[in-house]
């Protein structure tokens, strides 16, 4: 199972986002784990999926509002992007829910690279635009 | 005190669902009236300071200045006047309108009572500039205005001197006065717009701009009023007069009719009655509140989405006291809260979803606690049969939700539809646990709440965080803003909707047309566009003759039309009542050198004054004045007045001012010939005595 890891090339420099930015690869990393287990994991993996939207909903919202009080020029760019993830794991818990068997391979596949990535270049580039 | 608030309140609202039909709800002046006021406010304000670039002070001047602003200007200056007139009583109906309204809401409880109290503060405001501006035109109403004002004033034992000795006759006016005029009536509506910030101090987002439609018919109003009746001045005051009626307004001035039935000390417990039972108002009875909100530190990080959307500022964002590694937190000011929920409904923590820890979002209302309302939903989802199956939101403060309440509608009702937070809507219909959700809350543009109308359908409308997903299929989810008069409507929404859901046998998506779905979402259906046009004429036409009648109209009569008056007025000392003891050469040598100078002792209290008046035998006036000041010792003062049957008449006038048991220190007698109207003024000075003018 390939797992997030937190890289220092991650931290964005405000002590909040990178806070929960942390917390997250975390929760992600222990839906992975679940997922990883035979059999009656499912409830398991439904809870941490709401537990993940609910945390990312929140991390979404305080990235946008220091994103507003900052005027972030890429600010609706950057917004479309979180609405995106945001729908993206409602898909994955939609269709977890419906009973497929896709969502660790999805998580794996779609949501890590999407979450490093977005750390990586969105948030990085936010932060290091000096605002 | 509540059968007359809902007596009041349904009054209110038939008057609102026909300006919904009629105007629509975001241009239903009733949705708007203090930002009505505030637009009235500027309206006088801006044409004020026109026609203080012409008014000129002074006895005569001020009366022939605004002669010549209404007539030598009449297309600006004129126009100008009549729009500062007739906004101020635009301005004095919409307020009485707007405190009647949200006391019959009950909007003035709880946390609110700052608005009401302030509110009462600013009426106060009203007045004053009303009174000091009709005062400044010097016609026959300003002399009302004055004498009625300064013999009200008078009442109050806290002047030595009556103000109204001031008004005595044209000959002691003084020009200073109107100087004092203009600056009280600068000054007041000054002090007035600070305390109209103070009103909406607590409130975020307060509305101080009607929509702008609104503002240029109300302005255009205006226009048409000092067009067809242009507000103009009275003939001249003239003090040695009195005029048999006056033309009164009677949004400012209703008062000054009944303190001449009343009297003035009368009319002073009158308005202290009143006012302080709507000072205390807010607290009779007093508000019965569950918990303020509470913030869950643990799953706050400081987002602010509950601080922007807090309709009435409980919320500040604080630097951090948990120590956790967020900068903010969101803290309640429990006095300032007033337990709708909208700051839950904006929490992005606020998930049913969640479901690996408990259902605690960031903030919520204790007594309303997300879980539990999850729970709720869940217990009412199950209970649900039928193809189209609703779950309806409903606040208590608008309609109820009438048939058809069967099986396949579950209602749950929450403190505003504001606090439902969207990924709830998310939940229920991506759960399938109903197949349509229904916010149903109170009328559109006028929430309780203030703004759970407005983020919710913002929040919908995927234009205000948290958005309601787009996946959710809008097809699924219906508002109803209606209030309680509106329950048809209310019903006939519900059924539309209920109808558009019904799905064709085997298939997924709802069955009805385009149409057929968007129908509910014309309820209220509003007439034809002949008339509604013909009813806001209607309306137009009834405002303007309001305003234009009663601004006015009906005359007052002053005197009988055979009468004059006589006025008796004087402010004399009497005499000491002890003489001055002179010390003896002991006496003297005792006193420090320095008090050896007052040579004596001088009792300070003086005798009262007798006065009596007679009119051909018969007595006007007979009583005893008390000297003024707490040691008894200033001037004792007098001002009366009498109306009298006009004609040729011997007059009588005594006074005793030495403390003799009877007798008279001075008196005079005068033949009189009074004119019909005329007011003769009998004045005692020292030196000079008696004098008939």
């Amino acid at each position: 199972m390939t797992y997030i890891e937190w890289r220092p090339s991650f931290a964005t420099g405000i002590p909040d986002v990178d806070h929960e930015h942390q917390e997250m690869i975390e929760w992600i990393n222990r839906t992975l784990a679940a997922c990883g287990q035979a059999g009656g994991a499912r409830d398991a993996v439904t809870d941490l999926l709401g537990e993940i939207y609910a945390r990312i909903s929140a991390h979404f919202a305080l990235e946008e509002h220091v994103m507003k009080s900052r005027r972030y020029d890429q600010f609706a760019e950057h917004k479309r992007d979180h609405e995106r993830l945001l729908d993206e794991i409602r898909d994955m818990m939609d269709e977890h829910e419906s009973g497929g068997q896709v969502i660790e391979e999805r998580l794996a596949s779609r949501l890590a690279p999407w979450f490093s990535e977005h750390f990586r270049l969105q948030d990085a580039r936010f932060h290091s635009a000096g605002l | 005190m509540q059968w007359l608030k809902s007596a009041i309140r349904a009054c209110i609202e038939w008057l609102e669902s026909i300006l919904d039909r009629v105007c629509g709800p975001t241009l239903n002046p009733l949705n708007q009236l203090g930002a009505l006021g505030w637009f009235q406010f500027w309206l006088i304000a801006v044409s004020g300071i026109y026609l203080f670039i012409f008014f000129d002070t002074g006895v005569t001047q001020a009366y022939s200045s605004i002669e010549s602003i209404s007539r030598d200007q009449w297309w600006a200056g004129g126009i100008l006047r009549s729009i500062h007139r007739y906004a101020s009583d635009g301005l004095v109906l919409v307020a009485f309108l707007h405190m009647l309204r949200e006391f019959a809401m009950d909007r003035m409880r709880g946390a609110r009572w700052f608005a009401w109290v302030t509110g009462l503060v600013l009426i106060g405001f009203i007045y004053v500039c009303g009174i000091t501006g009709y005062w400044m035109v010097w016609d026959q109403l300003a002399q009302y205005v004055a004498l009625s004002t300064s013999r009200w004033l008078d009442a109050l034992p806290i002047f030595a001197e009556p103000i109204s000795r001031n008004f005595l006759s044209n000959a002691e006016l003084s020009g200073r006065f109107f100087t004092l005029m203009v600056y009280l009536h600068i000054a007041a509506p000054l002090l007035m717009l600070l305390f109209m910030w103070v009103h909406i101090q607590r409130y975020n987002y307060a509305l101080v701009n009607p929509a702008l439609k609104l503002m240029i018919g109300t302005g255009a109003g205006f226009l048409l009023l000092s067009l067809v009746s242009p507000a103009l001045s009275q003939a001249p005051a003239n003090l040695d007069q009195i005029a048999a009626t006056v033309g009164l307004d009677w949004f400012y001035l209703a008062f000054y009719p009944l303190m001449d039935r009343i009297g003035a000390v009368g009319l002073w417990w009158l308005v202290l009655a009143v006012f302080a039972v709507l000072l205390v108002l807010p607290w009779l009875p007093r508000l019965r509140e569950s918990p303020a909100a509470v913030v869950h530190l643990d799953h706050c990080n400081g987002c602010s989405r509950c601080f922007d959307d807090c309709p009435f500022g409980a919320i500040t964002m604080n630097p951090r006291s948990d120590g956790a590694a967020f900068s903010a937190e969101a803290v309640v000011d429990a006095d300032l809260c007033v337990r709708c929920g909208i700051c839950v409904g904006a929490c992005p923590t606020a998930t049913p979803f969640r479901r690996a820890t408990a259902l605690v979002p960031g903030i919520e209302l204790p007594a309303f606690n997300l879980e539990a309302l999850r729970d709720r939903v869940e217990t009412v989802a199950r209970t649900l049969t039928g193809e189209s199956r609703i779950l309806v939101f409903k606040c208590p403060h608008g309609a109820a939700v009438t048939p058809p309440v069967d099986t396949s509608v579950g209602v749950i009702e929450v403190p505003c539809t504001g606090m439902v937070p969207p990924p709830f809507i998310d939940f229920v219909v991506s759960r399938r646990l109903a197949d349509g959700v229904m916010l149903a809350g109170c009328r559109e543009g006028d929430c309780y709440e203030r703004l759970g109308v407005r983020w919710t359908e913002q929040r919908i409308g995927g234009e205000r965080d948290p958005y309601l997903r787009d996946r959710v299929s809008r097809d699924r989810v219906a508002v109803s803003w209606a209030g309680p008069g509106q329950g048809a409507d209310r019903g006939q929404a519900l059924a539309g909707f209920a109808s558009a859901l019904i799905r064709p046998p085997g298939g997924t998506q709802p069955g009805a047309t385009a149409e057929q779905r968007a129908a509910w979402r014309q309820v209220p259906t509003r007439p034809s566009a002949p008339v509604r046009y013909a009813a806001l004429g209607v309306m137009v036409c009834v405002s303007i003759l309001l305003l234009g009648f009663f601004s006015h109209r009906p005359t007052v009569r002053l005197r009988a039309d055979t009468a004059a008056i006589v006025t008796l007025s004087f402010s004399h000392a009497g005499r000491n009542r002890q003489e001055c003891q002179r010390f003896s050469p002991e006496e003297m040598a005792r006193l420090q050198p320095n008090m050896r100078r007052i040579g004596g002792d001088c009792p300070r209290g003086r005798w009262p004054v007798y006065v009596e008046l007679e009119l051909d035998g018969r007595v006007v006036y007979a009583g005893t004045r008390q000297p003024a000041g707490l040691w008894k010792d200033g001037p004792s003062t007098l001002f009366a007045r009498f109306q009298v049957p006009a004609g040729a008449q011997r007059a009588r006038v005594s006074l005793r001012d030495s403390g003799r048991d009877n007798g008279f220190d001075a008196s005079a007698t005068a033949d009189l010939d009074l004119a019909p109207g005329q007011n003769l003024v009998v004045e005692f000075k020292q030196p000079g005595g008696f004098t008939f003018k």
